[in-house]
This record gives C-alpha cells, structure tokens and sequence, in this order.
C-alpha cells in the first residue's frame, strides 16, 4: 500500500518534467541518423553531392539492408543506453539534492527505502517506454526505406537483442544511483558513467572483459569486436552489480546525513 | 522523558572533523507550548532541528520527539511532526496544488486537506501556479502549507518568517499562536531574530557555539531585556529600537497587516 503511494507520487514528480520528453528526442534521433547512414550507403553518389559521409559509409564496408540497419541498432541501443539510462537515474535521484527537496522526503512516515524502490521502478518504466518508442520509430524508419532482406525471425532476434542489452543496461544503473546520492546531485553519477563506459570499453579489450560489468554490453553488441555470446559468470556479475548498488543506495539514503 | 514532553535531548552533540556544532544540548519542550529557539547565525539551531527530524546523526547524546527515539531512517513519529528546515522547497515544476498533493497521499492526510492548507496560507490566487515561478515568500507560505498539511502534534520550524514580509511575518505568527493555543500543536521555532520569538513564544532558548546559555520564559526574557536595555544602551540606542518598532508599525498600518 505504502509503495503503491511512493510509486504513484514518484511519477507525478515527472509532471511538466523537460527531461522525460529531452530523453525521448535524444533518443530518437538514433534510428534517424542510422537510417542516414542506410541511405548514404545506397546512394553515395547523392550523398556525396550533397557533401555528406559517403566515402566514409563506403569504407566501412556497410550494405543498406535490414540485417546491416538493426545490428547497428543494436549497437546504437545498447551504447547510447548506457549513457541515457544513468542520464534519467541521475536525474531521479540527483534532482532531490540539487532542487534541496531530499529533507522535504525523509523525514515522513514512509520507510525510506519505499523511495529508492520506487524511482528506481520509475526508471525501469520510463527506460522501457523510451527503448519501445525506437524500437517502433526504428522499424517505421526502416520500412521507409525501404531496405531489402527483412524476415519476422530477424526483426523478432533484433527486438530480443535491444531488450536484453537494455536490461543489462538497467541492471548496472543502481550504481549511478548510489553515486547520485553520495555526491548529492547530477554531475558525480554522469561523470561516473561516462568514465564506466570508456572504462568498460578499454576492459573489453581484454581477457577480463566478460568479468567486467561496464564491458559486457559493448561484448555484448559488439562495440568492442565481434558481438559475443556471453557465460553466465557474465550475468551474474551483472545481477550482482545491481544487487550492490541497490543495497548501497538505500543505506546510503536511510543512514547517511542529510545537510541541506 | 515524560509524557509531557514533545521534544527531549539527552547531551546532544554533533561534530564536524574539529568543529562542535551543537555541544551537549539537553532541551525540554512541553506539549502544547511554543518554544523558541533563539541563536545567532551559525549557533547550532539547524543543525539541532536536522537531529531532531532524524536527517543527520548526533555524534553524541540522544533525542525524543513524542515519546519516540529518534535515529536516522526512523519513520513511525512523522506521521505527526510537521516541518520546515532552512531553506523552503518544492519541485519547481509543480504546482502549488500538486506539491502539497505529494506531501498529502505520503502522509495519509484526506483529500481536503489540500484546500484548506491552501485557504489557511492564503494561497488560493497561486495554487496553479508552478513553484519555481513563486515569490521567496509565497515559496516559504508553501513549504508553511507543506508543515502544516496532515495537521501534526508538532511542528520544527527552523527561520519561518524567512523572506516574508512584515504583514505576513504578522500572519505566520497570529497562524501559529492560534494552533497552539485551539488545537494544542507544540511549535518548536529557531529565528536569530528576537522580536520573532519574543512576539510568540512561551518560553525562549539562547543558543550559542551549540550550547544552551539560558532558558526563560517570555515575560523573564523581556524583563531581562528592558533591564539590559536601561543599563547598557545608550540613549540614542534606545531612541533608534523605538524608531524601529514605530517605523514596523506604521508599515504595517499602511499596508492592511497591521492590528
């Protein structure tokens, strides 16, 4: 019942919010540019008229197909995440300490940890609205096109591939929401993630990279060499990520003070 | 700690690295009374109000408020405490209305407690407007609402005349003695300015470098100060306070708050 009213109150703290519909657009700018990308590939004649990367596309060694258009959006889906969901985990929990209202929260009869559960839901449902819309607009994009070698087993194996790498993505996110609370504001959790995500790409170079919990998507997508399929020791590493960063979180937020 | 007691602290210490910000503090505040906790800027009054609300850790000594032990994370008592710490905030992307819907669904209060709070703080003309657009003084009537909305036991209002001006500082005051005195609300206020306190409270604590350095009721403190103010000042000292308070009134006359 109690969570029911934190959850509910976390989502009305969204209302008029410029960040749900700036993530949003950020977002959907991804399946335009790859589909840009497509079309510099189909034409590079044209492409180049107008000034535009097509001998760049070309070198690549790009086809515009759909195979070619949604391996990219996996990669894009799954890089581009990273840096977005730790962009709305800072947002949810920083914005309580940059707009001071974190002691106007915790001093209520509401056990405290109902609000870390609560946002970090709110970021799992607004995560999730923001990966369905591309995933619509990338294959509305992609239809447009009209790019050959589309099947149902492909488009099904491309959503399956953006969800799990999204899911992977939500899974280290706990952490930045730690950091949004120990540094008490935005800048420390994006300066993290940024950091992670340049850390796990170097990391993915190397034998441990399957250990190492801000590599595993790049592996996973192939940002660090061929797309791989990971053990299970990957995921578990994952899961244990989260499970640290919501056990750090709350404690944080239950214990630690409050000196706004 | 009797039952009497709204608020009690026990040798109440907090420190930070080389600095003592509250040193030892033992306080009594009766059910039903305004306590005012009186202190330059810097004594030790925010700090006091953030160990009573559970926001930070004493380094040292305990606290009681209603009966209750307080320890960070400790959420059973605030069904019943209201509060206003420092600075007054809300989410600036919200309305009045929806600020104070928050505050109600996490306290349980009923629905109509959101337009009566808005009635009773006389925000009604702003009550759809965003709180970022707010004056700092109808920001403070909010964050006032927000203390007052699920209608506690107690309230810890730390500065809550901030940013007001003198007819609504006169309005806070006549708001907060009413709930004393018709609904038995203890009120707990920290001001660095005497004329606040001394206008409300029933008893008065002068914090200094985190320490009690005296405890009176209002008519002893006021006895204290005229006798100060006969011995120390000088005459034209004492010809500006009046001056000052002449000049308050007039003001307030001028601009329908006054009596």
């Amino acid at each position: 019942m109690m969570f029911g009213t934190v959850l509910a109150t976390e989502f009305l703290k969204l209302r008029r919010s410029k960040v749900t519909w700036g993530t949003l657009a950020a977002f959907s700018i991804a399946p335009l540019a790859i589909a840009l990308f497509m079309w510099i590939v189909r034409e590079p004649g044209r492409a180049a008229q107008m000034g535009l990367l097509g001998t760049k596309a070309n070198l690549a060694g790009l086809e515009a197909t759909w195979p070619s258009y949604l391996s990219m959006l996996t990669l894009v889906v799954g890089f581009m995440g990273m840096i977005l969901l730790a962009f709305v985990v800072a947002y949810l929990f920083g914005r309580e300490y940059t707009e001071l209202t974190a002691k106007n929260m915790l001093a209520l009869p509401v056990g405290r940890h109902w609000f870390v559960t609560a946002k970090l839901v709110v970021a799992a449902v607004w995560w999730l609205v923001l990966v369905a819309a591309v995933l619509i607009e990338a294959f509305a994009v992609g239809s447009l096109l009209d790019l050959p070698g589309f099947s149902m087993a492909l488009a099904m194996g491309a959503i399956g591939n953006a969800l799990l790498s999204a899911g992977m993505s939500y899974l280290l996110v706990p952490i930045v929401a730690w950091i949004a609370t120990l540094g008490r504001g935005y800048m420390p959790p994006l300066a993290f993630a940024l950091f992670a995500l340049a850390l796990g790409n170097v990391f993915g170079k190397t034998g441990w990279a399957v250990w190492f919990p801000w590599s595993i998507i790049p592996l996973m997508i192939g940002a660090v060499g061929q797309p791989q399929t990971l053990p299970v020791g990957s995921y578990v590493v994952a899961a244990l990520t989260f499970v640290v960063g919501v056990t750090a979180t709350i404690a944080q937020v239950r214990w630690a003070d409050t000196a706004q | 700690m009797s039952a009497e007691t709204a608020i009690a602290t026990r040798s109440l210490s907090k420190r930070y690295r080389d600095v003592r910000a509250v040193d030892g503090l033992d306080l009594d505040v009766r059910r039903g009374e305004i306590y005012g906790f009186l202190g330059r800027n810097g004594a030790g009054k925010t700090t006091t109000i953030r160990m009573l609300l559970g926001l930070i850790r004493p380094t040292g000594g305990e606290v009681e408020v209603l009966g209750r032990r307080i320890v960070p994370g400790e959420t059973g008592v605030f069904g019943h405490v209201g509060y206003l710490v420092e600075t007054a905030t809300a989410y600036p992307n919200l309305t009045v209305r929806e600020n104070l819907d928050i505050q109600r669904r996490l306290t349980r209060a009923p629905k109509s407690a959101v337009a009566e709070t808005i009635a009773l703080l006389r925000l009604d003309e702003y009550a759809d407007r965003r709180a970022g657009q707010l004056s700092l003084g109808n920001k403070q009537r909010l964050a006032l609402a927000r203390a007052l909305l699920h209608s506690p036991e107690l309230l810890v209002l730390d500065e809550p005349a901030n940013s007001l001006d003198p007819a609504g500082i006169v309005e806070i005051r006549d708001l907060l003695r009413a709930l004393a005195a018709e609904r038995g609300v203890t009120v707990f206020m920290s001001s660095y300015i005497l004329a606040e306190v001394a206008h409300l409270a029933d008893r008065i604590g002068i914090v200094h470098e985190g320490r009690l350095l005296e405890e009176c009721s209002r008519a002893e403190l006021a006895a204290r100060a005229r006798s100060f103010t006969a011995e120390a000042l000088t005459e034209q000292e004492r010809a500006d306070a009046l001056l000052t308070m002449d000049l308050e009134r007039y003001f307030l006359w001028r601009t329908g708050g006054g009596e």
